[in-house]
């Protein structure tokens, strides 16, 4: 559904986007991860027909972004940095607006489309209100709403949790979901925040300065920068005795102490972990909780953003 | 161009216009101002005792009128020949300025605008091609402009035939042909004119207010032809009107193919 074949975009002397290659199945949701200034926002306004490239092409539910700008941006909908939405006009006015700009013209399938998706997204009561009054979750909500009015094969939305509080944004996830089921939108969502990435999307690709990190699903991402797993017990109390135990057991590789708190790297924390909390209760110890450490896909974020090598 | 589309852009435009005072406001006093303190003035002049020393001031003025209408002239009192030349020579270049001051208001607000309130680039991301966007926001400056000027005119004509009704024996000054074809004819041209560069104006810079500012520099060729007849240099006779509006249609053309080829939806957004 989308394509892109060495997609680069420079400003004067700073490349923003480079040698961008990557491919999106139809009805996937993928997310662009990365701080700010990495290149998401270049990137979507390239694939929306916003910006030109520099470089490279791609095409966006079968057209080219430079052959065929119209026929992509009939094709997609797009969810911009700003809601972008009119705040003068009400809820309705800004839709239908929206909807004639994206070729809806017969009155009746407007309408209905309108008071459709309206109705789903709990907007319904407020379209006779003017946009300036709405808080910016219900913005954010109804720029997602006009984004779709057209059925877009293609979403590109644009940090759609940025600057919320946890309900909205939450709000909005929810949103996504129900909107990935019900219109079968191919979405590319750009954030930085690792809980939309996690929770959203099914590949996810991180990107800084303008270049590609790594691509995968959010667990071959923690996969492939998992270091030594390890197992982490906390206990009421961390004796001399337990941590001699520990110590002298072959399979636990280092310990962490951090108060009562012990981070064990093992091999293999299915084989270890039976062995170290047999030896733990053998000297006494209390145990709170045991847990199997994985990275996070903020642990991996991290790693690749701070340049460190991926194992 | 799908002329639709750009109707759109325009019926879109008008809405948010409407609700916004602080657009509105500017380019509905002036009006008011023109065609109502501009009779009061005149009556209050028809009023004072006037002097040849009166009718002196518009020596020059006079002196380059066609023969008849210094023929006509001649009959008239002192207070009459004030009156006479106060409205349909003195004020007449006024109902110019009225739609290009009305358009560099919302000429300016169109792309400027919409980048100061962060809507611009949902509405590039739309299908709308470039010259749908471009007509739409010459179409909301052009059509609101030429309302305000028509009904300005229409209500000062209203006025200064009712005050100078009895003056002038039953004569009705207003409307005659200079007027009409200043209103009808040129105006439409001009403003089309200053919109177009507006227009273009407010795609390449950041806010509106830089856009306005920058715009007003357009009124001078106008405030030029009100002076110009004022002092009597050129009289805006019908033949002079009618070299007016071929010369500003042609520049209009001009201005429109130059201002879609130069659009660039990129650099609309890059000012953000």
């Amino acid at each position: 559904m989308i394509d892109t074949e060495n997609l680069t975009r420079k400003f004067d002397n700073l490349i923003a986007v480079e040698n961008l290659n990557l491919h999106i199945e139809k009805g996937e949701v993928f997310g662009f991860l990365g701080p700010n200034g990495a290149g998401k926002t270049t990137t979507i306004r390239m694939l929306a027909c916003l910006i030109t490239p520099t470089k490279g092409s791609a095409m966006v539910a079968g057209y080219n972004i430079i052959k065929d700008p119209l026929k992509v941006r009939q094709s997609a909908g797009i969810l911009t940095e700003n809601p972008s939405l009119y705040e003068r006009l009400t809820a309705y006015e800004n839709m239908d607006f929206f909807a004639q700009a994206y070729g809806i013209n017969s009155i009746t399938v407007r309408q209905s489309r309108i008071q459709e998706l309206l109705e789903f997204f709990h907007l319904w009561e407020r379209r006779n209100d003017r946009v300036g009054g709405f808080s910016k979750g219900m913005k954010q909500k109804l720029a997602i709403v006009r984004a779709i009015v057209h059925k877009p094969p293609v979403l590109f939305l644009d940090e759609p949790t940025a600057g919320l509080d946890p309900e909205s944004a939450k709000e909005i996830r929810d949103m996504i979901t129900k909107l990935s089921q019900h219109e079968k939108s191919t979405i590319l969502l750009s954030t930085h925040h690792l809980e939309d990435a996690e929770k959203l999307c099914r590949r996810v690709l991180i990107m800084d300065k303008g270049r590609c990190l790594l691509v995968g699903t959010p667990d071959e991402l923690r996969k492939k920068i998992s270091t030594t797993p390890a197992i982490e017990v906390v206990l009421t109390k961390v004796t001399p005795e337990i941590l001699a135990a520990i110590e002298t057991n072959k399979k636990a590789l280092e310990i962490n102490q951090q108060g009562t708190r012990l981070l064990i790297n093992v091999e293999d924390t299915h084989v270890a972990t039976p062995e170290i909390v047999r030896e733990i209760v053998e000297k006494k110890g209390q145990i709170l909780s045991v847990n199997a450490v994985r990275p996070s896909l903020e642990d991996a974020y991290l790693k690749l953003v701070k340049g460190e090598e991926i194992s | 161009m799908n002329m639709d589309n750009a109707w759109l852009v325009f019926k879109k435009d008008w809405l948010e216009i409407k609700r916004n005072w602080q657009v509105l406001l500017p380019i509905i006093i002036l009006p008011l101002i023109f065609s109502i303190v501009f009779p009061v003035i005149i009556m209050v002049s028809a009023n004072a005792p006037m002097q040849e020393t009166g009718t002196q001031d518009f020596q020059s003025l006079i002196l380059n009128l066609p023969s008849d209408v210094q023929t006509q002239i001649a009959q008239m009192t002192p207070s009459q020949i004030g009156v006479y030349i106060m409205v349909l020579y003195f004020f007449a270049p006024f109902f110019l300025i009225i739609p290009i001051m009305a358009s560099s208001v919302l000429g300016s607000d169109s792309f400027a605008g919409e980048r100061e309130r962060k809507t611009i680039e949902a509405l590039l991301a739309t299908p709308l091609s470039d010259s749908e966007l471009f007509i739409g926001k010459i179409l909301v400056s052009f059509i609101p402009s030429m309302i305000i000027t028509v009904v300005s005119f229409s209500i000062f004509a209203a006025v200064v035939d009712i005050i100078t009704f009895g003056m002038f024996n039953g004569m009705l000054l207003l409307p005659n042909v200079s007027y009409l074809v200043m209103v009808f004819g040129v105006a439409p041209v001009i403003t089309l004119c200053s919109i177009g560069l507006t227009v273009i104006i407010s795609s390449k810079v950041k806010g509106f207010k830089e856009a306005q500012q920058i715009s007003v520099v357009l009124l001078l060729p106008v405030l030029g032809l009100v002076f110009a007849q004022i002092s009597g240099l050129l009289i805006l006779g019908p033949l002079v009107l009618v070299g007016l509006i071929s010369i500003f249609a042609v520049a209009d053309i001009i201005i429109f193919y130059a201002g879609i080829k130069i659009f660039q939806r990129e650099e609309i957004l890059s000012k953000q």
